[in-house]
């Protein structure tokens, strides 16, 4: 069993008087990919984002609980968000790369986190970055021309480039493959598997297939509680809880 | 109770494959009945309708089998739905095996022509007729979706070994005795050993619907074991 990377402790999240998440406590595996599933508006995404305090942006949002990475508290007075965000990278639902080059969108976060100085090691890390995230032999001869031109499954995979070129050690996704048909999919797939031998992985799907096919353990969301986290093939084959049932079922009233 | 499927077809087509194999199972206890009435009445015309039948069991495991398919293909069914699914298949299939085993009773019936010696065709239609049982009640904890019926049904075939066992000592004993009877006796022995095969598939059925209803496989011992070494005492 791989050791916790990330451990939420009876995290309560609210957007101003609404409370969207309650008293969820769960550990996350280093080098394993957890998927939290669930219907639409259970806090799936809410849970992920407290993982690198994306809430902070929210005026209204308020976090309470503990978050920790490698036991350090996450939410502490003394952890700059930039450095979280650093070691916490995030790939969206809609792929959104920058309006700039293909180069360009990986070789700005290593430039401005002041990881690379010479160009021969801002080139290393996008060679590197876009060969993990299995797009450099599609985007070799095009470094140059823009990202948005790039197919949407190319697109994402060059988030994830991105993502991974600040050398993180947390990737949270959230639905990354919602836009993709399903051999960009496919692809997306492969890829989480080749990268959870270095990142941690957290993915929020709306797939159950995806989930069970990609993740080696599972939570399951319904209106903002944890009903239930387990190994990915017993939440698919014998659920402890009856609702995580009917969901995974398409019983869900 | 089980809640609906958000997708009625769904439904739909997990209830026909129960639907079917409930037919299919009502059909095997009536070949099995059937069997039974044409061996204790040796009535070879009854016997030769029995053998006729066979074809509707068959044709309804091929229909359990495309349905399950179907629905493997196009639902991608999970958790207890998968279990449904994926036992139906096995269910279907000691279905069909059991109403092979009731029809060769009848088979033999049919083509016997020699008297069969009657004390010990009296013992194997009581033997048939639990087994009959049994199958009533396996078919119901389908139903009802109970694990202990289930159990309850896989362990009456403790007693099938039994009475097989002393309808084997019993046949031996006759044929030692009586020489002439040899050939009617070894009819009646491979129709006791039919009747306890269709007891062991009762146990297979039995032990996928407790898979069915807890997701664990049964885990259990029978008390006792046919014992050969009995019968050279």
């Amino acid at each position: 069993m791989n050791k916790v990377k990330i451990s939420a402790k009876n995290i309560d999240v609210f957007y101003g008087d609404k409370q969207a998440l309650f008293d969820v406590s769960m550990d996350m595996y280093e080098k394993e990919v957890t998927a939290l599933i669930g219907p639409s508006g259970c806090g799936k995404s809410t849970f992920l984002r407290c993982i690198n305090r994306m809430n902070d942006v929210i005026d209204i949002c308020s976090v309470k609980g503990n978050v920790s990475i490698d036991g350090h508290d996450i939410y502490d007075k003394s952890i700059r968000v930039e450095s979280l965000r650093e070691n916490v990278g995030m790939v969206f639902q809609k792929p959104n790369p920058f309006p700039k080059s293909i180069y360009e969108n990986i070789a700005y976060g290593p430039r401005i986190h002041g990881m690379a100085n010479s160009k021969t090691d801002i080139d290393e890390i996008v060679e590197n970055s876009l060969q993990k995230a299995a797009l450099f032999d599609e985007v070799k001869d095009r470094l140059h021309q823009p990202g948005t031109g790039l197919s949407g499954g190319q697109q994402q995979r060059l988030c994830i480039a991105r993502a991974i070129s600040v050398n993180p050690e947390i990737i949270l996704m959230d639905e990354p493959c919602s836009a993709l048909d399903p051999i960009a999919t496919a692809k997306i797939e492969e890829l989480m598997n080749e990268l959870k031998k270095e990142f941690t992985i957290i993915i929020v799907t709306h797939s159950m297939q995806q989930a069970a096919r990609v993740s080696t353990k599972t939570g399951f969301f319904h209106l903002g509680k944890l009903i239930e986290v387990d190994s990915t093939e017993t939440i698919f084959s014998n659920p402890g809880n009856q609702k995580t049932q009917d969901y995974i079922t398409g019983r869900f009233g | 109770m089980m809640k609906d499927h958000i997708v009625s077809a769904y439904d739909a087509q997990l209830e026909l494959v129960s639907s079917n194999l409930i037919k299919m199972g009502g059909l095997v206890e009536n070949q099995l009945k059937n069997s039974l009435q044409a061996l204790s009445n040796k009535d070879t015309s009854f016997a030769e309708q029995i053998i006729f039948d066979d074809h509707k069991i068959n044709a309804l495991e091929k229909e359990i089998d495309a349905l399950t398919y179907k629905i493997i293909a196009m639902r991608q069914p999970l958790a207890n739905d998968l279990r449904v699914v994926l036992s139906a298949l096995s269910i279907a299939n000691d279905l069909e095996r059991m109403g092979d085993h009731a029809t060769n009773i009848a088979k033999r019936v049919a083509n016997v022509k020699i008297n069969l010696p009657d004390a010990p065709t009296i013992e194997i239609v009581k033997m048939g007729e639990d087994v009959q049982f049994m199958i009533k009640q396996v078919l119901d904890s389908f139903v009802k979706k109970s694990d202990k019926l289930a159990i309850k049904a896989w362990d009456s075939d403790v007693n099938i070994d039994d009475s097989y066992l002393n309808i084997y000592r019993e046949l031996l004993e006759t044929m030692a005795g009586n020489p002439e009877t040899i050939t009617g006796c070894s009819h009646l022995l491979s129709i006791a050993k039919n009747i306890e095969r269709i007891g062991d598939y009762v146990q297979n059925i039995a032990e996928d619907i407790h898979f069915i209803v807890t997701g664990q496989a049964l885990e259990r011992k029978s008390e006792k074991r046919i014992n050969w070494e009995d019968l050279n005492q």
